[in-house]
């Protein structure tokens, strides 16, 4: 199958998934409360994040045909996404400074004068159109490699935490072991294994971030398998399977949100890091400021390539932080005691 | 306080504050040295080596250049290159030997004598230094040839009769007799008997005979590789005992001697006394002296001054390499005085160059600019093996390689990732090589959109589009760079191949897997450089001899281009000398790669180098060759200047300090108001 099928069933599936978990939200109290709640305190980095979902779905949902009137042949053949046609042919030589009608270095005449708000890199791409496209990168890496990252670490952490004994000997061992292994050499060490691919990159993002989800699941586990009403249920002959799906798991919930959303933002700096190692994702915001780094020191400088790629990641790390901590307030029990 | 503060201690602290503000400097270098004929530079990375059979970098050749003279050398003035004795007392004789082959006959300067180096104890007492000898080139040749020493540039001296025979024997006794192995170097290469073809004939006669004709066995006679290397050096710098490495301790009769070598700070070059061109003026040594002649560009640039011409060389006494990681902190030096030449740095590019020439601003510092081709060439390369882009698809790939040619803006790439510091290049020959033409233009190098579609409808892909796939054709670009910066210049090349409708996608690994890439064959198109080890078109064409094919014997023909005619003319040429026979040979072997475009040729580097007004006889040279004796420098003039630029601005500390008072003083009185 085409990957840009592919593209488009997952994004399908996404918003189905969404749109579902939206209506079971809001039609169970606690969660219709908590999303009430976090909508209340924290508005604007909701939107913020929705601004950056909506055009990463943009640059996901793509097809092939409809460019017949393109100069370039090969995109004809290719799947675009919807961002790529609203930015198709807008190409320049060089160079050329937000809202320029001259290239930078030079002054030929510009192909699209005045028409690029965040200026052109060194072979002439639209940055505004760059800046846009890295948000896919950056939610995929985020997104991907969490839900690679934490049901790994609910399976380990649950599993030594209520099986306890040479299970939780083995996962222990096993994250001490990784634990004790510098991360980023870990990191470069799985990529150059794997090769370099989205995947592989979330893959190995996913391997170096699990631990510490793990620990903390481990240790709630161990707390929650000695409550009256697991006992009880142990008691009742209920099978280990089920009380570990049916009583720790939902109690577990409030965890993995708060983790997930606080992992995200690691993750996407992460990236960021590989980058500039030159082993992160291709089109990513990293790629964008490894690629203008030495810019700044030219003379006269070229600012807006970094700016722009600094300022998204910015964007959404900061309304992604600010909404983590929102969710831990509003559903961490400890911080909801100490509120009170 | 002021019983422990007396106000004389107070006056005395600060009266030392006033003169040490009055006295700071940012002079690296110490205030005795600003009137000495000393050259400033730096270097980034020590050099890994400094082993003259061994070391085969720019780094490296800087130093061992210095420090080992050779039998010949390149004139440093005349374009194209030429040869001029060294330590020989004249260019080699050629004759036919009675089997038919070419024997060279060099012979040395008598009375040359070595640096001072305790290592000639070994061959007597009291022993600082001794005569050289033809045996010592004898011996550097060897060491090329011995397996052990690894040495990067045996392969060119397989012409030599016996070479590969005298390595053979040596390896065969090394495995069959372990004592054999222990004994030094100099009794094992006694042991197994000299090379058939290199014949020292009394102290100073040396006779090299090829098995093969190669004439451009000489350019390897004006490189470090084959300069006169003492036993007493390899014997005693053997790393025990807290003796150095001969990697690290260089000796030889060169006009300069290392004496200081720490690779995480600096090198320090001083002249060397015992130098033929110091011991003997009266020679006239062409190497000795500074050149009478030159081409006309050196007259105008005062390179032929008459009060400089035929001087005795070195001028400059010493030569500084201090470490400096970063181009930025080094050019803000060079623009302070406290280096005297420096490249242009990409980031100062815009500030520095002005429509080609100097901006107003470096021409008021008295900087001076030096463009020169550099004798290299970039390329885009194909494999010839593959089965869409190379050989096996026949005629059809051909249009298709020259279509792809056609579309490659070698000059605009040179304006967005170099500056423009590059000529595009026409052949894979540049300025300044035997049968480069200036006016030769290629037809498959110049852009023509409309003629490389036609070529694509001709090789069966109208509009780029596949018959097979009925998509565009989709071929692989193979790099070993991962950064994201060469991947915006490799999106140069695809973006142009789009135009045609052809869909290349960039497959970055690492070099690992790169060469394992090339090992099995599986790549189509990569790009690669290659910089000349001598100025001779053969080290060019040889790059497409079929010998040296990749996929056959793992030679430097990545493009695994094979073409029967191309053979011929390659044998042909390569042992003849310089003339009308050569040069109809050569075009012919270009006119081949024209058609058949198994390279795109890119272009050939430009070097622009700044010197300060005070740096006087400058002439880049390109190839790796040491011209620092040819340098000479105004110490005066540099101290005074430096000077001017350098006077310390403190206002700003003087602000500073007012600014802290103003807002320390009230704080404190209030504090102390408040605890009374």
């Amino acid at each position: 199958m085409e990957s840009w099928v592919v593209s488009n069933v997952v994004v399908a599936l996404i918003v189905v998934g969404v749109a579902g978990l939206a209506w079971f939200g809001l039609r169970d109290r606690m969660w219709s409360q908590a999303l009430g709640e976090l909508w209340c305190r924290r508005r604007y980095s909701v939107l913020v994040i929705a601004f950056y979902v909506a055009v990463a779905l943009l640059d996901s949902i793509s097809w092939v045909g409809g460019m017949e009137a393109q100069s370039d042949t090969v995109a004809r053949y290719k799947a675009q996404s919807i961002l790529d046609r609203l930015f198709a042919d807008t190409r320049e030589r060089s160079y050329s400074a937000p809202f320029a009608d001259r290239e930078f270095y030079g002054g030929a005449a510009l192909q699209r004068p005045g028409s690029h708000v965040l200026g052109t890199d060194i072979i002439g791409r639209d940055v505004f159109y760059l800046s846009l496209k890295g948000a896919r990168v950056a939610l995929l890496i985020g997104g991907l490699t969490s839900l690679i990252a934490i049901p790994l670490a609910l399976l380990f952490g649950v599993s030594a935490g209520y099986f306890g004994g040479r299970t939780d000997d083995l996962v222990f061992f096993v994250m001490s072991t990784l634990a004790s292994m510098p991360g980023l050499l870990l990191l470069i060490a799985l990529i150059m294994v794997m090769g370099k691919s989205t995947l592989a990159v979330c893959l190995a993002l996913a391997v170096t971030s699990w631990v510490g989800f793990c620990r903390v699941s481990r240790g709630e586990t161990l707390k929650l398998r000695e409550l009256e009403y697991v006992c009880a249920a142990r008691a009742l002959g209920v099978s280990e399977l089920r009380i570990i799906f049916r009583h720790v798991l939902p109690n577990l919930m409030h965890l993995v949100i708060i983790t997930g959303v606080l992992m995200f933002s690691g993750l996407v700096l992460s990236e960021v890091v590989l980058s500039w190692l030159g082993i992160g994702v291709d089109g990513s915001w990293g790629q964008m400021i490894d690629q203008a780094r030495n810019e700044l020191s030219r003379e006269p400088i070229i600012w807006w390539n970094i700016s722009a790629a600094g300022s998204a990641l910015f964007g959404v790390i900061l309304a992604v932080n600010f909404v983590g901590d929102a969710v831990r307030d509003i559903l961490d029990p400890q911080t909801l005691r100490q509120g009170e | 306080m002021s019983s422990r503060w007396p106000a004389t201690r107070r006056h005395r602290l600060a009266w030392m504050l006033v003169v040490a503000c009055l006295a700071c400097t940012n002079n690296p270098y110490p205030s005795s040295d600003s009137e000495k004929k000393i050259l400033y530079t730096s270097f980034g990375d020590a050099p890994r080596t400094l082993d003259p059979a061994v070391a085969y970098t720019t780094s490296a050749h800087v130093i061992t250049g210095a420090v080992y003279d050779t039998l010949l050398e390149y004139h440093y003035l005349k374009r194209p290159y030429e040869l001029i004795p060294g330590l020989a007392s004249d260019l080699p004789r050629s004759y036919r030997s009675e089997d038919g082959g070419i024997v060279y006959r060099f012979e040395l300067r008598q009375g040359v004598l070595y640096q001072d180096d305790p290592c000639f104890e070994l061959g007597g007492a009291g022993r600082q230094s001794r005569e050289v000898l033809m045996a010592d080139v004898a011996f550097a040749l060897m060491r090329i040839a011995d397996p052990d020493v690894n040495s990067p540039v045996a392969e060119p001296f397989s012409n030599v009769a016996g070479f590969q025979d005298f390595t053979a024997r040596l390896s065969e006794r090394r495995e069959a007799d372990a004592d054999f192995a222990r004994r030094p170097v100099r009794q094992q290469y006694a042991e197994v008997g000299p090379i058939d073809g290199v014949r020292v004939d009394g102290e100073h006669v040396l006779e090299i005979a090829l098995a093969s004709a190669y004439p451009q066995i000489l350019y390897w006679f004006a490189m470090p590789f084959t300069a006169p290397l003492p036993w007493e050096a390899v014997e005693y710098y053997d790393g025990r005992q807290g003796r150095d490495r001969l990697a690290d301790h260089p000796v030889g009769a060169g006009p300069y001697v290392l004496a200081e070598y720490n690779k995480q700070s600096r090198f320090v070059l001083e002249a060397n006394a015992n130098w033929y061109g110091a011991l003997h003026p009266e020679w006239r040594a062409p190497g000795a002296v500074y050149p009478f002649e030159g081409e006309e560009r050196d007259r105008q640039a005062g390179r032929l001054d008459p009060a400089v011409v035929g001087r005795p060389l070195p001028f400059i006494e010493r030569v500084e390499f201090r470490r400096e990681k970063e181009s930025i902190p080094y050019f803000n030096k060079f623009l302070q005085g406290y280096y005297d030449a420096s490249g242009v740095i990409k980031e100062s590019f815009e500030r520095v160059i002005h429509e080609g020439g100097l901006s107003e601003e470096m021409r008021a510092l008295g900087i001076s600019l030096e463009k020169t081709v550099q004798p290299s060439v970039y390329y885009i390369g194909f494999n010839m093996d593959d089965e869409t882009i190379g050989t096996p698809a026949g005629e059809r790939a051909r249009l298709l390689r020259q279509a792809m040619s056609m579309v490659i803006d070698a000059r605009e790439y040179a304006r967005l990732f170099m500056n423009g510091r590059g000529v595009p290049a026409q052949s894979l020959l540049p300025p300044g090589i035997f049968g480069y033409d200036e006016a030769y233009e290629n037809p498959n190098r110049r852009i023509d959109l409309e003629r490389a579609r036609q070529l694509m409808e001709e090789a069966g892909y109208p509009n780029g589009i596949d018959p097979k796939t009925q998509r565009p054709l989709r071929l692989t670009f193979d790099t070993p760079d991962t950064q994201a910066q060469a991947r915006l210049r490799f999106e140069f090349f695809t973006r142009s191949w789009r135009q045609i409708g052809i869909d290349v996608e960039i497959s970055a690994t690492n070099y690992n897997q790169f060469q394992e890439k090339v090992r099995n064959g599986s790549y189509q198109i990569f790009m690669w450089g290659w910089v000349a080890d001598y100025p001779d078109p053969e080290n060019f064409l040889f790059l497409l001899w079929s010998e040296m094919a990749r996929s056959k014997s793992g030679g430097p023909n990545t493009a695994n281009f094979s073409d029967t005619r191309f053979d011929e003319l390659y044998l042909s040429m390569k042992g003849r000398e310089n003339g009308p026979q050569r040069l109809a040979e050569i075009r012919e072997m270009l006119k081949i790669l024209e058609r058949q475009r198994p390279w795109i040729e890119l272009f050939h580097p430009e070097d622009y180098a700044l010197y300060h007004g005070w740096l006087t006889n400058v002439k880049p040279f390109g190839m790796s060759f040491s011209t620092t004796k040819y340098r000479d420098l105004d110490a005066t003039k540099r101290a005074s200047l430096r000077a001017d630029w350098n006077e310390p601005v403190l206002w700003p500390l003087y602000a500073v300090t007012l600014l802290s008072l103003a807002v320390l003083v009230p704080g404190i009185i209030t504090f102390m108001r408040e605890r009374q």
